[in-house]
């Protein structure tokens, strides 16, 4: 018999670092999931990919038991990894403090594409490029 | 008196497709990560930052960013609430669901906030264990094949000298003890498992010169031991194992044995290659899920 999903969460932690302070402990505890033991797991599965974050979703079953499934890092932090920056700008109207080409953007979207609310790649590029602007990175032919 | 730590809990109601936008703000605001989930058609994003580090106006012009975003990309503007949360709220919330578990044939591990005398099992050896924030609860699969493989290693009246790399809260150096270990010598880099180890040990009655931890790695081990060691535990991940793999050796005596896990099954190849690279037979492979357990020897 299949065990029933009482809660789907998300978590969008540093790889490998996940620890039982927030936001594990509140996400995880309310739903009486052994935080070590997920911690364990993440950490072990993602300590390869160190310095990136890695997104998380958790189903927990009514025994209290819990699968998991990592996503795809955010754009923002594959924005500066292609941009090779540390940061966004702190006022992204009159501030530029990097930039992406129009490849480097598709490359994102590529990426990011299973898990944005997109049915095609130039869709998944037009979020993406939603949160370049923010930061502050220019989009560049 | 002491202070627990408290955090504000920031809550943001999106739309579902702003969810990487917020939570590069919220990132570059200074918060170690989110926790989401879907609720009707909205997303609701939860993240945390210490108490003392921002203040009420820090949080004001946060909101204010995060609706500034929403209007440039062209969302709904989002909710934005907080409110401050006590640690204790969720430090403790899964402990409840935590019960005494028998592990291998002589052993069990009774939480530390329940009577060890009415979970007590038989003759087993009763492990009394409070987890902490550190790692080695005794209900994950490692953490049981470790001590399974030392109830293998350590037979009654051997009383072997044996290193715990990466103790976490102390669950393998305190079980090591019970079977019969003359010694353990349990390190750490992490603090709060230091901490967790020394509350574990006094917990279960262990003398402080027979289970002996400090904060570091193989290094402080040798200092400690004054020499090699019998036995060695390492339950931390394969990266890091296959790494010290080299001066794990060092560290044994020439009939010393090792027990090897935090390892996936997937992993257990290069661990294996590496491990008899360096000298070590590979004795047994023991499998519980998706981990694997190596009981290896020198010679």
């Amino acid at each position: 018999m299949a065990k029933k999903v009482v809660a789907l969460v998300k978590l969008a932690l540093p790889a490998g670092k996940a620890a039982a302070t927030p936001p594990v402990g509140p996400a995880l505890g309310q739903h009486g999931v052994n935080i070590m033991a997920f911690c364990k797991e993440y950490n072990a599965k993602t300590a390869d990919q160190a310095g990136m974050v890695i997104p998380v979703e958790i189903s927990v079953y009514e025994d209290r038991s819990f699968t998991f499934i990592l996503k795809t890092p955010p754009a923002s932090v594959l924005i500066k990894k292609e941009a090779g920056i540390d940061k966004g700008s702190g006022q992204p109207n009159t501030e530029q403090v990097g930039t992406i080409t129009t490849d480097q953007l598709r490359k994102i979207a590529e990426i990011k594409l299973p898990d944005l609310n997109a049915n095609d790649v130039e869709a998944a590029m037009r979020i993406v490029a939603g949160t370049a602007k923010n930061m502050g990175v220019a989009i560049t032919d | 008196m002491v202070m627990s730590n408290r955090w504000w809990e920031l809550k943001i109601f999106c739309q579902p497709q702003a969810e990487d936008l917020v939570f590069w703000r919220l990132d570059d605001f200074g918060c170690h990560g989110t926790a989401s989930e879907l609720k009707g058609k909205s997303l609701l994003v939860r993240a945390y930052l210490p108490q003392a580090d921002v203040q009420l106006l820090d949080l004001a012009a946060l909101s204010i960013r995060l609706r500034q975003d929403a209007l440039v990309a062209d969302y709904p503007s989002p909710s934005v609430h907080w409110h401050l949360l006590d640690e204790e709220d969720w430090a403790s919330s899964w402990k409840q669901y935590w019960q005494s578990q028998v592990i291998g044939d002589r052993l069990l591990i009774c939480p530390a906030w329940l009577d060890s005398q009415a979970e007590s099992v038989g003759d087993r050896l009763t492990i009394r264990l409070d987890p902490g924030a550190a790692f080695g609860t005794g209900t994950h699969p490692t953490t049981q094949l470790c001590l399974e493989s030392l109830e293998m290693r350590i037979p009654p009246g051997s009383e072997p000298t044996v290193a715990d790399i990466g103790c976490g809260s102390g669950v393998l150096s305190i079980g090591a003890i019970l079977l019969g270990a003359q010694r353990a010598y349990a390190v750490d880099t992490d603090s709060l498992a230091v901490r967790a180890t020394a509350a574990n040990r006094d917990l279960n009655q262990i003398a402080s010169d027979r289970l002996i931890v400090q904060r570091g790695s193989i290094d402080e081990v040798a200092k400690l031991a004054s020499g090699p060691v019998d036995g060695i535990c390492c339950n931390i991940l394969a990266e890091i194992i296959i790494e010290m793999i080299p001066e794990l050796f060092e560290l044994t005596r020439p009939k010393g044995w090792g027990i090897f896990s935090g390892i996936l099954l997937e992993q257990a190849k290069p661990v294996a290659d590496m491990l008899e690279e360096h000298g070590w037979i590979v004795a047994t492979l023991w499998k519980r899920g998706e981990w694997c357990c190596f009981n290896v020897r020198k010679s």
